[in-house]
Protein backbone atom coordinates (compact mmCIF):
# COMPACT_ATOMS: atom_id res chain seq x y z
CA UNK A 1 0.00 0.00 0.00
CA UNK A 2 2.80 2.42 0.60
CA UNK A 3 6.31 1.77 -0.56
CA UNK A 4 9.37 3.69 -0.47
CA UNK A 5 12.44 2.42 -2.71
CA UNK A 6 15.62 4.20 -1.82
CA UNK A 7 14.48 7.68 -1.00
CA UNK A 8 15.95 10.80 0.16
CA UNK A 9 15.11 13.89 0.85
CA UNK A 10 17.49 17.09 1.32
CA UNK A 11 15.89 20.55 1.79
CA UNK A 12 17.53 23.48 0.11
CA UNK A 13 18.30 25.02 3.84
CA UNK A 14 19.92 22.21 5.63
CA UNK A 15 23.14 20.52 4.61
CA UNK A 16 22.20 16.81 6.19
CA UNK A 17 19.66 14.89 4.10
CA UNK A 18 16.18 15.01 5.82
CA UNK A 19 15.63 11.36 4.87
CA UNK A 20 18.77 9.44 3.32
CA UNK A 21 18.06 6.07 1.36
CA UNK A 22 14.99 5.04 2.92
CA UNK A 23 13.46 1.63 1.93
CA UNK A 24 10.57 0.41 3.09
CA UNK A 25 6.76 -0.67 2.75
CA UNK A 26 4.05 -1.16 4.78
CA UNK A 27 1.20 -3.82 3.48
CA UNK A 28 -2.65 -2.97 3.12
CA UNK A 29 -4.53 -2.65 5.98
CA UNK A 30 -1.43 -2.99 8.36
CA UNK A 31 -0.15 -0.60 11.18
CA UNK A 32 2.67 1.01 11.61
CA UNK A 33 4.84 3.17 14.15
CA UNK A 34 7.64 5.41 12.46
CA UNK A 35 9.61 6.67 15.43
CA UNK A 36 12.82 8.06 15.84
CA UNK A 37 14.02 11.05 17.96
CA UNK A 38 13.26 14.83 16.77
CA UNK A 39 14.87 15.62 13.77
CA UNK A 40 14.90 11.93 12.22
CA UNK A 41 12.55 12.85 9.37
CA UNK A 42 9.30 11.48 10.30
CA UNK A 43 7.57 14.24 9.13
CA UNK A 44 9.41 14.67 6.28
CA UNK A 45 8.31 11.05 5.20
CA UNK A 46 4.81 11.38 5.52
CA UNK A 47 5.02 14.42 4.01
CA UNK A 48 6.37 12.84 0.96
CA UNK A 49 3.51 10.38 0.93
CA UNK A 50 1.50 13.22 0.56
CA UNK A 51 2.91 14.97 -2.14
CA UNK A 52 3.45 17.91 0.28
CA UNK A 53 7.23 17.74 -1.29
CA UNK A 54 8.68 15.99 -3.56
CA UNK A 55 11.36 13.33 -2.78
CA UNK A 56 15.20 14.08 -4.00
CA UNK A 57 16.10 10.68 -5.15
CA UNK A 58 13.97 7.06 -5.09
CA UNK A 59 10.37 6.24 -5.64
CA UNK A 60 7.55 6.82 -3.22
CA UNK A 61 4.33 4.93 -3.91
CA UNK A 62 0.78 5.12 -2.24
CA UNK A 63 -2.00 2.31 -3.77
CA UNK A 64 -0.81 2.34 -7.66
CA UNK A 65 0.35 6.09 -7.99
CA UNK A 66 3.96 6.67 -7.90
CA UNK A 67 3.72 9.75 -5.99
CA UNK A 68 6.53 11.34 -6.89
CA UNK A 69 5.62 11.68 -10.68
CA UNK A 70 1.85 12.82 -10.04
CA UNK A 71 1.00 15.46 -12.25
CA UNK A 72 -0.15 18.74 -10.26
CA UNK A 73 -3.75 17.94 -11.54
CA UNK A 74 -3.41 14.40 -10.42
CA UNK A 75 -2.64 15.41 -7.07
CA UNK A 76 -5.98 15.13 -5.35
CA UNK A 77 -6.24 12.14 -6.58
CA UNK A 78 -3.75 11.09 -4.02
CA UNK A 79 -4.86 13.34 -1.11
CA UNK A 80 -8.36 11.79 -1.57
CA UNK A 81 -6.88 8.45 -0.68
CA UNK A 82 -4.98 9.12 1.97
CA UNK A 83 -6.30 10.61 5.06
CA UNK A 84 -3.89 12.06 7.51
CA UNK A 85 -4.27 13.79 11.28
CA UNK A 86 -1.72 16.35 13.30
CA UNK A 87 -0.75 16.86 16.57
CA UNK A 88 -2.02 20.09 16.28
CA UNK A 89 -5.76 18.95 14.90
CA UNK A 90 -6.31 21.77 12.19
CA UNK A 91 -9.99 22.31 13.20
CA UNK A 92 -11.81 24.85 11.38
CA UNK A 93 -12.56 27.69 14.17
CA UNK A 94 -15.50 28.94 13.11
CA UNK A 95 -17.15 25.68 12.03
CA UNK A 96 -19.06 23.22 13.97
CA UNK A 97 -18.26 19.61 14.67
CA UNK A 98 -20.15 17.96 11.80
CA UNK A 99 -18.98 21.07 9.55
CA UNK A 100 -15.77 20.53 10.45
CA UNK A 101 -16.03 16.91 9.13
CA UNK A 102 -18.83 17.96 6.31
CA UNK A 103 -16.29 20.27 4.72
CA UNK A 104 -14.02 17.51 3.70
CA UNK A 105 -16.24 16.08 1.76
CA UNK A 106 -18.00 19.41 -0.09
CA UNK A 107 -14.65 20.44 -1.35
CA UNK A 108 -14.41 17.17 -3.14
CA UNK A 109 -17.62 17.69 -4.77
CA UNK A 110 -19.45 15.10 -2.73
CA UNK A 111 -23.48 15.33 -3.51
CA UNK A 112 -25.48 16.84 -0.06
CA UNK A 113 -27.44 13.89 0.40
CA UNK A 114 -24.37 11.37 1.12
CA UNK A 115 -22.92 14.32 3.13
CA UNK A 116 -25.76 14.25 5.47
CA UNK A 117 -25.62 10.32 5.57
CA UNK A 118 -21.93 9.61 6.21
CA UNK A 119 -21.54 12.52 8.66
CA UNK A 120 -23.33 11.21 11.43
CA UNK A 121 -22.28 8.10 10.97
CA UNK A 122 -18.43 8.50 11.43
CA UNK A 123 -19.38 10.88 14.11
CA UNK A 124 -20.43 7.59 15.72
CA UNK A 125 -17.93 5.71 15.29
CA UNK A 126 -15.53 8.43 16.83
CA UNK A 127 -17.73 8.63 19.89
CA UNK A 128 -18.63 12.17 19.15
CA UNK A 129 -22.23 11.64 18.25
CA UNK A 130 -23.58 13.92 20.82
CA UNK A 131 -21.64 16.96 20.00
CA UNK A 132 -21.97 17.21 16.32
CA UNK A 133 -23.09 21.04 17.03
CA UNK A 134 -20.52 22.38 18.95
CA UNK A 135 -17.79 24.86 18.17
CA UNK A 136 -14.15 23.41 18.63
CA UNK A 137 -13.08 25.97 21.34
CA UNK A 138 -15.74 23.90 23.07
CA UNK A 139 -14.48 20.45 23.12
CA UNK A 140 -11.27 18.36 24.86
CA UNK A 141 -8.07 18.48 23.43
CA UNK A 142 -8.99 14.59 22.93
CA UNK A 143 -12.70 15.21 21.32
CA UNK A 144 -10.90 17.66 19.08
CA UNK A 145 -8.00 15.06 17.47
CA UNK A 146 -11.22 12.78 17.16
CA UNK A 147 -13.11 15.67 15.57
CA UNK A 148 -9.67 15.53 13.11
CA UNK A 149 -9.63 11.47 12.54
CA UNK A 150 -13.51 11.74 12.12
CA UNK A 151 -12.79 14.45 8.85
CA UNK A 152 -9.54 12.11 8.09
CA UNK A 153 -11.80 9.44 7.95
CA UNK A 154 -15.12 10.12 6.85
CA UNK A 155 -13.91 9.90 2.91
CA UNK A 156 -12.93 6.04 3.53
CA UNK A 157 -9.34 6.64 2.67
CA UNK A 158 -6.81 3.65 1.67
CA UNK A 159 -4.75 5.11 4.02
CA UNK A 160 -4.17 6.88 7.11
CA UNK A 161 -1.27 9.16 8.37
CA UNK A 162 -0.90 10.17 11.79
CA UNK A 163 2.01 12.85 12.64
CA UNK A 164 2.14 12.60 16.51
CA UNK A 165 -1.25 12.37 16.96
CA UNK A 166 -1.37 12.57 20.52
CA UNK A 167 1.81 14.66 21.14
CA UNK A 168 -0.60 17.61 22.82
CA UNK A 169 -2.68 14.50 24.87
CA UNK A 170 -2.53 13.29 28.19
CA UNK A 171 -1.47 9.48 28.51
CA UNK A 172 -5.38 8.08 29.09
CA UNK A 173 -6.76 10.56 26.29
CA UNK A 174 -4.02 9.12 24.11
CA UNK A 175 -4.77 5.18 24.96
CA UNK A 176 -8.29 6.39 24.08
CA UNK A 177 -7.23 8.29 20.81
CA UNK A 178 -5.12 4.53 19.95
CA UNK A 179 -7.98 2.72 20.31
CA UNK A 180 -9.59 4.37 17.38
CA UNK A 181 -7.06 4.34 15.53
CA UNK A 182 -6.74 0.35 16.12
CA UNK A 183 -10.86 0.64 15.24
CA UNK A 184 -10.18 2.32 12.02
CA UNK A 185 -7.07 -0.05 11.32
CA UNK A 186 -9.20 -2.88 11.78
CA UNK A 187 -11.77 -1.43 9.22
CA UNK A 188 -9.15 -2.58 6.20
CA UNK A 189 -7.60 1.19 6.45
CA UNK A 190 -3.43 0.98 6.45
CA UNK A 191 -2.43 3.44 9.42
CA UNK A 192 1.09 4.79 9.29
CA UNK A 193 1.59 7.02 12.65
CA UNK A 194 4.74 9.03 13.73
CA UNK A 195 5.07 8.88 16.99
CA UNK A 196 7.94 9.92 20.34
CA UNK A 197 5.63 8.40 22.64
CA UNK A 198 7.14 4.91 24.19
CA UNK A 199 4.32 4.42 26.14
CA UNK A 200 2.01 3.56 23.70
CA UNK A 201 3.90 1.96 21.09
CA UNK A 202 5.21 -0.36 24.18
CA UNK A 203 1.64 -1.33 24.86
CA UNK A 204 0.38 -1.53 21.43
CA UNK A 205 2.93 -4.15 20.29
CA UNK A 206 2.58 -3.51 16.16
CA UNK A 207 5.45 -3.11 13.62
CA UNK A 208 8.33 -0.25 14.13
CA UNK A 209 10.08 1.83 12.00
CA UNK A 210 12.81 3.57 13.46
CA UNK A 211 14.52 6.66 11.94
CA UNK A 212 17.75 7.68 12.77
CA UNK A 213 19.53 11.08 11.16
CA UNK A 214 17.34 10.05 8.27
CA UNK A 215 17.94 6.49 7.86
CA UNK A 216 15.44 3.74 8.80
CA UNK A 217 17.87 1.70 11.47
CA UNK A 218 15.26 -0.96 12.94
CA UNK A 219 12.12 -2.49 11.19
CA UNK A 220 10.61 -4.98 13.62
CA UNK A 221 7.13 -6.40 13.03
CA UNK A 222 5.77 -6.36 17.20
CA UNK A 223 8.09 -3.83 18.18
CA UNK A 224 8.70 -1.35 21.12
CA UNK A 225 9.91 1.56 21.63
CA UNK A 226 12.74 -0.17 22.36
CA UNK A 227 16.43 0.95 23.78
CA UNK A 228 17.71 3.14 21.44
CA UNK A 229 16.51 6.38 22.97
CA UNK B 1 -18.74 20.99 -8.81
CA UNK B 2 -21.21 22.46 -5.61
CA UNK B 3 -22.30 26.04 -6.72
CA UNK B 4 -23.96 26.61 -3.41
CA UNK B 5 -20.73 25.59 -1.45
CA UNK B 6 -18.59 28.18 -3.67
CA UNK B 7 -21.03 30.72 -3.33
CA UNK B 8 -21.08 30.84 0.13
CA UNK B 9 -17.34 30.91 0.29
CA UNK B 10 -17.26 33.77 -1.99
CA UNK B 11 -19.67 35.58 0.22
CA UNK B 12 -17.92 34.60 3.43
CA UNK B 13 -14.59 35.89 2.00
CA UNK B 14 -15.97 39.32 0.96
CA UNK B 15 -17.48 40.00 4.07
CA UNK B 16 -13.94 39.32 5.93
CA UNK B 17 -12.54 42.11 4.48
CA UNK B 18 -15.29 44.62 4.24
CA UNK B 19 -13.17 47.56 3.92
CA UNK B 20 -10.63 46.14 1.90
CA UNK B 21 -13.88 44.38 -0.32
CA UNK B 22 -15.07 48.44 -0.46
CA UNK B 23 -11.93 49.93 -1.92
CA UNK B 24 -11.54 47.33 -4.17
CA UNK B 25 -14.88 48.06 -5.73
CA UNK B 26 -15.03 51.80 -5.98
CA UNK B 27 -11.47 51.64 -7.54
CA UNK B 28 -12.64 49.70 -9.59
CA UNK B 29 -15.84 51.60 -10.45
CA UNK B 30 -13.62 54.85 -10.80
CA UNK B 31 -11.21 53.32 -13.38
CA UNK B 32 -14.09 51.64 -15.34
CA UNK B 33 -16.33 55.19 -15.35
CA UNK B 34 -13.00 57.29 -16.40
CA UNK B 35 -12.87 54.73 -19.46
CA UNK B 36 -16.87 54.61 -19.99
CA UNK B 37 -16.23 58.15 -19.95
CA UNK B 38 -12.99 57.88 -22.46
CA UNK B 39 -15.55 55.88 -24.71
CA UNK B 40 -18.11 58.25 -24.94
CA UNK B 41 -15.83 61.17 -25.90
CA UNK B 42 -14.89 58.78 -28.07
CA UNK B 43 -18.16 58.28 -29.72
CA UNK B 44 -19.00 62.06 -29.60
CA UNK B 45 -16.18 62.96 -31.70
CA UNK B 46 -16.39 60.69 -34.24
CA UNK B 47 -19.81 61.60 -34.60
CA UNK B 48 -18.85 65.61 -34.82
CA UNK B 49 -16.40 64.81 -36.91
CA UNK B 50 -18.70 63.18 -39.55
CA UNK B 51 -21.27 66.20 -38.92
CA UNK B 52 -19.09 68.63 -39.42
CA UNK B 53 -16.48 67.07 -42.19
CA UNK B 54 -19.62 67.05 -44.50
CA UNK B 55 -20.54 70.07 -44.13
CA UNK B 56 -16.92 71.56 -44.93
CA UNK B 57 -15.62 72.56 -48.26
CA UNK B 58 -11.93 72.52 -49.61
CA UNK B 59 -12.02 75.82 -51.60
CA UNK B 60 -10.00 76.51 -55.07
CA UNK B 61 -9.92 80.12 -55.50
CA UNK B 62 -9.57 80.76 -59.46
CA UNK B 63 -7.61 83.45 -60.72
CA UNK B 64 -8.79 87.01 -61.44
CA UNK B 65 -8.68 86.17 -65.24
CA UNK B 66 -10.57 83.04 -64.91
CA UNK B 67 -13.09 84.33 -62.43
CA UNK B 68 -13.77 87.60 -65.38
CA UNK B 69 -14.12 85.60 -68.24
CA UNK B 70 -14.97 82.29 -67.65
CA UNK B 71 -18.75 82.32 -66.33
CA UNK B 72 -19.10 78.39 -67.22
CA UNK B 73 -15.40 76.87 -66.59
CA UNK B 74 -15.15 76.41 -70.23
CA UNK B 75 -11.94 77.20 -70.65
CA UNK B 76 -9.27 74.56 -71.24
CA UNK B 77 -7.37 75.54 -68.28
CA UNK B 78 -10.43 75.29 -65.65
CA UNK B 79 -12.36 72.21 -67.24
CA UNK B 80 -8.72 70.84 -66.86
CA UNK B 81 -8.17 71.89 -63.18
CA UNK B 82 -11.45 70.63 -62.34
CA UNK B 83 -11.02 67.46 -64.25
CA UNK B 84 -7.81 66.61 -62.34
CA UNK B 85 -9.65 67.63 -59.13
CA UNK B 86 -12.39 65.11 -59.68
CA UNK B 87 -9.47 62.70 -60.56
CA UNK B 88 -7.62 63.25 -57.32
CA UNK B 89 -7.74 60.20 -54.83
CA UNK B 90 -10.29 61.05 -51.90
CA UNK B 91 -11.82 63.60 -54.03
CA UNK B 92 -15.85 63.36 -53.41
CA UNK B 93 -17.39 66.13 -55.67
CA UNK B 94 -16.00 69.18 -57.77
CA UNK B 95 -18.53 72.24 -57.93
CA UNK B 96 -17.41 74.82 -60.22
CA UNK B 97 -18.85 78.38 -58.52
CA UNK B 98 -18.54 81.29 -60.76
CA UNK B 99 -18.06 84.89 -59.74
CA UNK B 100 -21.92 85.44 -60.23
CA UNK B 101 -23.12 82.71 -57.99
CA UNK B 102 -20.64 83.84 -55.83
CA UNK B 103 -21.87 87.09 -55.59
CA UNK B 104 -25.47 85.67 -55.21
CA UNK B 105 -24.60 83.39 -51.97
CA UNK B 106 -22.81 87.05 -50.60
CA UNK B 107 -25.86 88.49 -50.96
CA UNK B 108 -28.24 85.83 -49.41
CA UNK B 109 -26.07 85.85 -46.85
CA UNK B 110 -25.44 89.41 -45.98
CA UNK B 111 -28.89 90.39 -46.68
CA UNK B 112 -30.07 92.20 -42.93
CA UNK B 113 -27.05 94.36 -44.11
CA UNK B 114 -27.48 96.89 -46.94
CA UNK B 115 -24.89 98.88 -46.41
CA UNK B 116 -21.93 96.00 -46.61
CA UNK B 117 -23.91 95.06 -50.10
CA UNK B 118 -24.03 98.39 -51.20
CA UNK B 119 -20.37 98.44 -51.06
CA UNK B 120 -19.94 94.95 -52.39
CA UNK B 121 -18.77 94.59 -56.16
CA UNK B 122 -19.18 91.02 -58.03
CA UNK B 123 -15.32 92.03 -59.16
CA UNK B 124 -14.07 91.48 -55.80
CA UNK B 125 -15.42 87.96 -55.80
CA UNK B 126 -13.26 85.40 -57.32
CA UNK B 127 -14.72 81.98 -58.73
CA UNK B 128 -13.73 79.30 -57.09
CA UNK B 129 -13.93 75.18 -57.46
CA UNK B 130 -15.54 73.79 -54.32
CA UNK B 131 -14.50 70.52 -53.19
CA UNK B 132 -15.98 67.76 -51.30
CA UNK B 133 -13.32 65.21 -49.90
CA UNK B 134 -14.04 61.66 -48.99
CA UNK B 135 -11.61 62.28 -46.40
CA UNK B 136 -10.82 65.48 -44.79
CA UNK B 137 -7.36 64.21 -44.07
CA UNK B 138 -6.50 64.50 -47.88
CA UNK B 139 -6.81 68.48 -47.68
CA UNK B 140 -2.51 68.50 -47.52
CA UNK B 141 -2.08 66.73 -50.48
CA UNK B 142 -4.82 68.64 -52.57
CA UNK B 143 -3.53 71.73 -51.47
CA UNK B 144 0.02 70.86 -52.35
CA UNK B 145 -1.18 69.83 -55.67
CA UNK B 146 -2.94 72.46 -56.66
CA UNK B 147 -1.69 75.81 -54.83
CA UNK B 148 0.75 77.57 -57.84
CA UNK B 149 -1.07 76.14 -60.59
CA UNK B 150 -1.92 78.29 -63.96
CA UNK B 151 -5.56 79.88 -62.92
CA UNK B 152 -5.56 78.78 -59.54
CA UNK B 153 -5.01 81.51 -56.96
CA UNK B 154 -4.93 80.37 -53.31
CA UNK B 155 -6.48 76.51 -51.91
CA UNK B 156 -8.14 77.40 -48.63
CA UNK B 157 -9.89 74.63 -46.36
CA UNK B 158 -12.13 75.44 -44.14
CA UNK B 159 -11.37 72.47 -42.23
CA UNK B 160 -8.09 73.83 -40.48
CA UNK B 161 -9.76 75.62 -37.27
CA UNK B 162 -12.04 72.05 -36.97
CA UNK B 163 -8.88 70.16 -36.88
CA UNK B 164 -8.02 72.57 -33.74
CA UNK B 165 -11.26 72.03 -32.43
CA UNK B 166 -10.77 67.82 -33.15
CA UNK B 167 -7.08 68.05 -31.49
CA UNK B 168 -7.98 69.30 -28.09
CA UNK B 169 -11.35 66.97 -27.98
CA UNK B 170 -8.14 64.56 -29.07
CA UNK B 171 -6.23 65.46 -26.05
CA UNK B 172 -9.50 65.53 -23.44
CA UNK B 173 -10.19 61.98 -24.57
CA UNK B 174 -6.60 60.71 -24.16
CA UNK B 175 -6.31 62.21 -20.88
CA UNK B 176 -9.74 60.74 -19.91
CA UNK B 177 -7.64 57.72 -20.90
CA UNK B 178 -4.68 57.95 -19.30
CA UNK B 179 -6.29 58.94 -16.08
CA UNK B 180 -8.97 55.37 -16.37
CA UNK B 181 -5.20 53.32 -16.27
CA UNK B 182 -3.47 55.05 -13.67
CA UNK B 183 -6.80 53.97 -11.66
CA UNK B 184 -7.05 50.71 -13.20
CA UNK B 185 -3.59 49.83 -12.08
CA UNK B 186 -4.68 51.14 -8.65
CA UNK B 187 -7.31 48.59 -8.87
CA UNK B 188 -5.61 45.76 -10.34
CA UNK B 189 -3.12 46.56 -7.13
CA UNK B 190 -6.43 46.43 -4.62
CA UNK B 191 -7.56 43.33 -5.86
CA UNK B 192 -4.04 41.89 -6.22
CA UNK B 193 -3.91 42.59 -2.62
CA UNK B 194 -7.18 41.84 -1.75
CA UNK B 195 -7.42 37.87 -3.02
CA UNK B 196 -3.69 37.98 -0.91
CA UNK B 197 -5.72 39.11 2.14
CA UNK B 198 -8.30 36.86 1.85
CA UNK B 199 -5.93 33.87 0.68
CA UNK B 200 -4.39 34.52 4.07
CA UNK B 201 -7.35 34.88 6.06
CA UNK B 202 -8.94 31.24 4.94
CA UNK B 203 -5.21 29.92 4.73
CA UNK B 204 -6.91 27.38 7.97
CA UNK B 205 -9.90 26.51 5.01
CA UNK B 206 -7.16 26.21 2.11
CA UNK B 207 -5.08 24.04 4.26
CA UNK B 208 -7.56 21.60 4.91
CA UNK B 209 -8.52 21.70 1.04
CA UNK B 210 -5.18 21.17 0.22
CA UNK B 211 -5.06 18.03 2.37
CA UNK B 212 -8.28 16.56 1.49
CA UNK B 213 -8.11 17.02 -2.32
CA UNK B 214 -9.77 19.43 -3.38
CA UNK B 215 -9.29 20.07 -6.95
CA UNK B 216 -7.30 23.33 -7.84
CA UNK B 217 -10.95 24.79 -9.00
CA UNK B 218 -12.54 24.35 -5.58
CA UNK B 219 -9.49 25.72 -3.34
CA UNK B 220 -8.92 28.62 -5.92
CA UNK B 221 -12.50 29.50 -7.69
CA UNK B 222 -13.57 31.42 -4.65
CA UNK B 223 -10.75 33.58 -4.42
CA UNK B 224 -11.33 34.34 -8.69
CA UNK B 225 -15.19 34.95 -8.22
CA UNK B 226 -14.21 37.60 -5.55
CA UNK B 227 -12.18 39.36 -7.83
CA UNK B 228 -15.06 39.04 -10.78
CA UNK B 229 -17.68 40.30 -8.62
CA UNK B 230 -15.63 43.32 -8.03
CA UNK B 231 -14.79 43.91 -11.31
CA UNK B 232 -18.96 43.43 -12.31
CA UNK B 233 -19.68 45.61 -9.23
CA UNK B 234 -17.78 47.90 -9.83
CA UNK B 235 -19.14 47.71 -13.72
CA UNK B 236 -22.15 48.43 -13.04
CA UNK B 237 -21.71 51.20 -10.50
CA UNK B 238 -19.70 52.41 -13.38
CA UNK B 239 -22.16 52.61 -15.56
CA UNK B 240 -25.01 54.09 -12.83
CA UNK B 241 -22.16 57.07 -12.44
CA UNK B 242 -22.11 57.48 -15.97
CA UNK B 243 -25.81 58.22 -16.31
CA UNK B 244 -25.66 60.31 -13.14
CA UNK B 245 -22.90 62.07 -14.94
CA UNK B 246 -25.17 62.21 -18.24
CA UNK B 247 -28.38 63.50 -15.98
CA UNK B 248 -26.79 65.97 -13.22
CA UNK B 249 -23.53 67.16 -15.07
CA UNK B 250 -23.35 66.77 -18.89
CA UNK B 251 -27.28 67.68 -19.60
CA UNK B 252 -27.13 70.21 -17.69
CA UNK B 253 -24.36 72.67 -18.17
CA UNK B 254 -23.98 71.77 -21.91
CA UNK B 255 -27.65 72.07 -22.41
CA UNK B 256 -27.09 75.09 -24.74
CA UNK B 257 -24.37 73.44 -26.94
CA UNK B 258 -26.72 70.60 -27.22
CA UNK B 259 -29.29 73.12 -28.16
CA UNK B 260 -27.24 74.79 -30.97
CA UNK B 261 -26.24 71.06 -32.63
CA UNK B 262 -22.77 72.29 -32.04
CA UNK B 263 -21.92 69.25 -30.05
CA UNK B 264 -24.58 65.80 -30.49
CA UNK B 265 -26.12 64.94 -27.45
CA UNK B 266 -25.08 62.28 -25.69
CA UNK B 267 -28.21 59.53 -24.85
CA UNK B 268 -28.80 56.77 -23.06
CA UNK B 269 -28.43 54.53 -26.10
CA UNK B 270 -24.79 55.42 -26.28
CA UNK B 271 -24.49 54.84 -22.67
CA UNK B 272 -25.67 51.46 -22.71
CA UNK B 273 -23.73 50.80 -25.60
CA UNK B 274 -20.30 51.38 -23.62
CA UNK B 275 -22.14 49.18 -20.26
CA UNK B 276 -21.29 45.92 -22.20
CA UNK B 277 -17.34 46.78 -22.86
CA UNK B 278 -17.27 47.85 -18.96
CA UNK B 279 -18.75 45.19 -17.49
CA UNK B 280 -16.48 42.69 -19.77
CA UNK B 281 -13.62 44.59 -19.03
CA UNK B 282 -14.03 44.72 -15.43
CA UNK B 283 -14.72 41.08 -15.17
CA UNK B 284 -12.22 39.48 -17.32
CA UNK B 285 -9.92 41.86 -16.07
CA UNK B 286 -10.26 41.32 -12.89
CA UNK B 287 -10.55 37.52 -13.36
CA UNK B 288 -7.12 37.53 -14.96
CA UNK B 289 -5.67 39.46 -12.27
CA UNK B 290 -6.91 37.09 -9.74
CA UNK B 291 -5.70 34.41 -11.48
CA UNK B 292 -2.13 35.87 -11.63
CA UNK B 293 -1.88 36.34 -7.55
CA UNK B 294 -3.10 33.31 -6.45
CA UNK B 295 -0.60 31.95 -9.62
CA UNK B 296 2.63 34.09 -7.75
CA UNK B 297 1.40 34.49 -4.27
CA UNK B 298 -0.76 31.57 -3.13
CA UNK B 299 0.32 28.39 -3.02
CA UNK B 300 -2.21 25.62 -3.39
N1 LIG C 1 10.84 22.78 5.47
C1 LIG C 1 12.08 22.44 5.87
N2 LIG C 1 13.14 23.11 5.40
C2 LIG C 1 14.39 22.77 5.76
N3 LIG C 1 14.67 21.78 6.60
C3 LIG C 1 13.65 21.07 7.10
C4 LIG C 1 12.30 21.37 6.75
N4 LIG C 1 11.50 20.50 7.40
C5 LIG C 1 12.31 19.70 8.11
N5 LIG C 1 13.61 20.03 7.95
C6 LIG C 1 14.77 19.36 8.53
O1 LIG C 1 14.69 18.02 8.16
C7 LIG C 1 15.05 17.17 9.24
C8 LIG C 1 13.91 16.22 9.53
O2 LIG C 1 12.79 16.95 9.97
P1 LIG C 1 11.40 16.27 10.32
O3 LIG C 1 10.43 17.34 10.57
O4 LIG C 1 11.09 15.28 9.29
O5 LIG C 1 11.76 15.53 11.67
P2 LIG C 1 10.79 14.75 12.67
O6 LIG C 1 11.34 13.40 12.79
O7 LIG C 1 9.40 14.88 12.26
O8 LIG C 1 11.05 15.56 14.00
P3 LIG C 1 10.01 15.83 15.20
O9 LIG C 1 9.95 14.56 15.94
O10 LIG C 1 10.68 16.90 15.99
O11 LIG C 1 8.73 16.25 14.60
C9 LIG C 1 15.38 18.12 10.40
O12 LIG C 1 16.78 18.25 10.43
C10 LIG C 1 14.73 19.42 10.01
O13 LIG C 1 15.48 20.49 10.50
MG1 LIG D 1 7.67 15.86 13.05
Amino acid sequence: MIRLEHVSKSYRTSTRPALDDVTVAVGKGEFAFLIGPSGSGKSTLLRLLLREEVASAGDVYVADLNVGRLSQRRIPQLRQRVGCVFQDFRLLANKTVSENVAFALEVIGKPRHTIRKVVPEVLELVGLEGKADRMPHELSGGEQQRVAIARAFVNRPLVLLADEPTGNLDRDISHEIMLLLERINRTGTTVLMATHDHTIVDSMRRRVVELHLGQVVRDESRGVYGVSR
Amino acid sequence: MRASFVFSEVVTGLRRNVTMTVAMILTTAISLGLLGGGLLVVRTIDRMQQDYYQRVETVVYLSADISANDPGCTSSTCSALRGQLESAPGVQTVIFESRQAAFARFQRIFQGQPELLQLARPEALPASLRVQLSDPARFPSIAKAFTGRPGVDRVTDQGEYLRQLFRALDGLRNATFVIALIQALAALLLISNTIQISAFTRRAEVGVMRLTGASRWYTQLPFLLEAVVAGVVGGVLAIVGLVIGKVAFVDRVLAGVFEAAIVPRIGYADIFSVAPVLLLVGSVVAALTGYLTLRLYVRT
